[in-house]
């Protein structure tokens, strides 16, 4: 279980270092991309059961199900976030493309006209 | 008032909540909201359809935020208030807008990740997603601190505490004005909300110099860039991050009448920063400068109405950013002194840039004749009676804000009502 832990915050700190460092604006979109994949990643780690059993109840022994089923809870957050991920993809490529047609470029240290 | 959805019992379903805080918010965020789709029906000239689904979209994301009980569902509305959000700033399409849009996409995204990670934390350590139920298991151990540090800076991120600042004032640049009135008056109020519930969750709610701090430096931070702005929407953004600096100073001290003053500040800001944007909105849509040393006009209701708004934005007697302030003043006393001295100062700072907006819009020396169309003059002249009412009878603010401080210092009321006892 550690491993992934540990893997966890490797592609986060990628993820985090791509949209912080890199000036091109799509990879910066790719690095939230990353980063959002890597807190998935931690959530899906928390509810893994080694050997586990899908969370169905059936007619069969109800103890054994609760000490063998996975929790379905991280992966209903998942899929809810995956969603959420791609709108937010969606509209960040969109403004990626917009800001293309008005500055012919991709860096984004040609974005200077407002300054904080 | 508890709503549970499709008939799943708290620990286990979505719950909406409805307590005294969340009552407050809600009350804030609808009504907010509305004066801003009146005043937007003139001042948007083309893709009305567009711009009311986002400010739909936006609304929605905000009444969700204020309203549910369950830390994941306010995640997924916070991801709906964001999203609307970046596209509003995107509005107008042009360079600045796309420059401000990105800039707020990227930061905002971070933040929303940050917030996510802190929930998944939270979810791992405790097992629940419930509010109530969170309240009930968590403890003051390293590992639950590091999943409040980051929910809290989350929050920090969207209420614009100043090391967080910086996206604001480029995505106010851009968007069209009522929108800045959002994201100054209410955006910030549900970041603010964020913070505290999320203290509120951990029983937090104390003497604490970090908040204190961050609420000083935003404070004095934001007053000062204010002061060197020549941008009218840029010098009302940094204008709204020190008046939230205020709030979250009082929040800090973790007593009654700091919260009970700090969420009073919240509701004035919230009805002054409106009426600001509007009316300075009303000067853009004339003018169509948004340039301080070129929107001299000639108008009395509206010279009347910003005046009001920027006296009671500095605070002068009669008005309601007085009563907020003086409350503000009389809470920082009672911790220490020499926080009311820096409040005080701040609050000068504030009056001098207020009079650099009032004499350049009405006092220049090339002034233009306007005549402004009713839809935009009504709605600011409502917010103005509303200001100098409030200021006048302070009790209505009162009466809605008290209850909401006492709801936050009271835990075991909020639990027994969600879990049943």
């Amino acid at each position: 279980m550690f491993e992934v832990y540990v893997g966890t915050v490797v592609v986060a700190l990628i993820g985090i270092y791509c949209m912080v460092w890199k000036k091109n604006m799509i990879k910066k979109v790719i690095g939230l991309g990353v980063f959002t994949n890597s807190i998935h990643l931690l959530l899906i780690a928390i509810g893994f059961r080694a050997e586990g059993i899908p969370p169905i109840v059936t007619l069969g022994n109800i103890n054994y199900f609760a000490l063998r089923a996975v929790d379905p809870l991280p992966q209903a957050l998942v899929l809810t976030s995956i969603v959420i991920q791609l709108s937010v993809t969606a509209l960040a490529l969109g403004i990626v493309t917009l800001a293309y047609r008005h500055l012919k470029t991709l860096d984004t240290d040609r974005m200077n006209k407002l300054r904080g | 008032m508890v709503f549970a959805f499709g008939g799943w019992s708290p620990p286990f379903g979505i719950v909406w909540v409805l307590d005294k805080l969340n009552v407050f918010l809600a009350l804030l965020v609808t009504g907010v909201s509305s004066i801003i789709a009146v005043y937007s029906t003139k001042y948007i000239k083309e893709r009305k359809h567009r711009y009311y689904t986002l400010l739909c979209l936006l609304t929605i994301g905000l009444l969700g935020v204020s309203l549910t009980g369950d830390i994941f569902n306010l995640y997924v509305f916070f991801e709906i208030l964001s999203v609307s959000s970046y596209a509003l700033v995107a509005f107008f399409l042009d360079e600045g807008a796309i420059e401000g849009a990105f800039k707020y996409l990227i930061v905002g995204s971070i933040t929303s990740l940050f917030i996510l990670l802190g929930i998944a934390m939270l979810y791992g350590l405790a097992g629940t997603l419930n509010f109530a139920d969170l309240a009930l298991r968590v403890s003051i151990t390293p590992a639950y601190m590091v999943a409040l540090g980051m929910l809290v800076a989350g929050f920090s991120l969207k209420a614009a505490i100043v090391p967080f600042h910086a996206w604001k004032p480029d995505a106010i640049e851009g968007t069209p004005a009522p929108i800045g009135a959002i994201f100054t008056a209410i955006s910030t109020a549900v970041g603010v909300y964020g913070i505290l519930r999320v203290l509120f969750i951990f029983n937090l709610i104390q003497l604490n110099w970090v908040l204190i701090l961050f609420g000083v430096i935003t404070m004095l931070v934001g007053a000062g860039l204010a002061l060197v702005q020549v941008n009218v929407k840029r010098m009302l953004a940094y204008s709204g991050i020190s008046q939230i600096g205020y709030v979250i100073m009082v929040i800090g001290f973790g007593t009654l009448l700091g919260l009970t003053s700090g969420l009073y500040h919240i509701l004035n800001n919230a009805l002054i920063k409106t009426l600001l944007f509007m009316g300075v909105g009303v000067g853009i849509y004339l003018t169509g400068k948004e340039n301080l040393n070129e929107m001299g006009m000639k108008s009395t209701p509206l010279l009347i109405c910003v005046g009001i708004g920027l006296l009671s934005l500095s605070g002068i007697p009669p008005l309601n950013g007085f009563v907020s302030k003086w409350l503000i003043f009389m809470a920082s006393w009672e911790v220490s002194p020499l926080l009311t001295v820096i409040a005080i100062v701040a609050s000068a700072i504030t009056l001098a840039y207020s009079f650099k907006i009032f004499s350049s819009m009405f006092l220049a020396t090339k002034r233009i004749e306007v005549k402004i169309p009713r839809t935009l003059l009504v709605p600011v002249i409502i917010l103005t009676v509303l200001c100098v009412l409030i200021g006048v009878f302070p009790q209505i603010g009162l009466n809605l804000v008290e209850p909401a401080a006492n709801a936050l210092l009271d835990q075991s009321q909020y639990i027994t009502a969600v879990m049943g006892g």
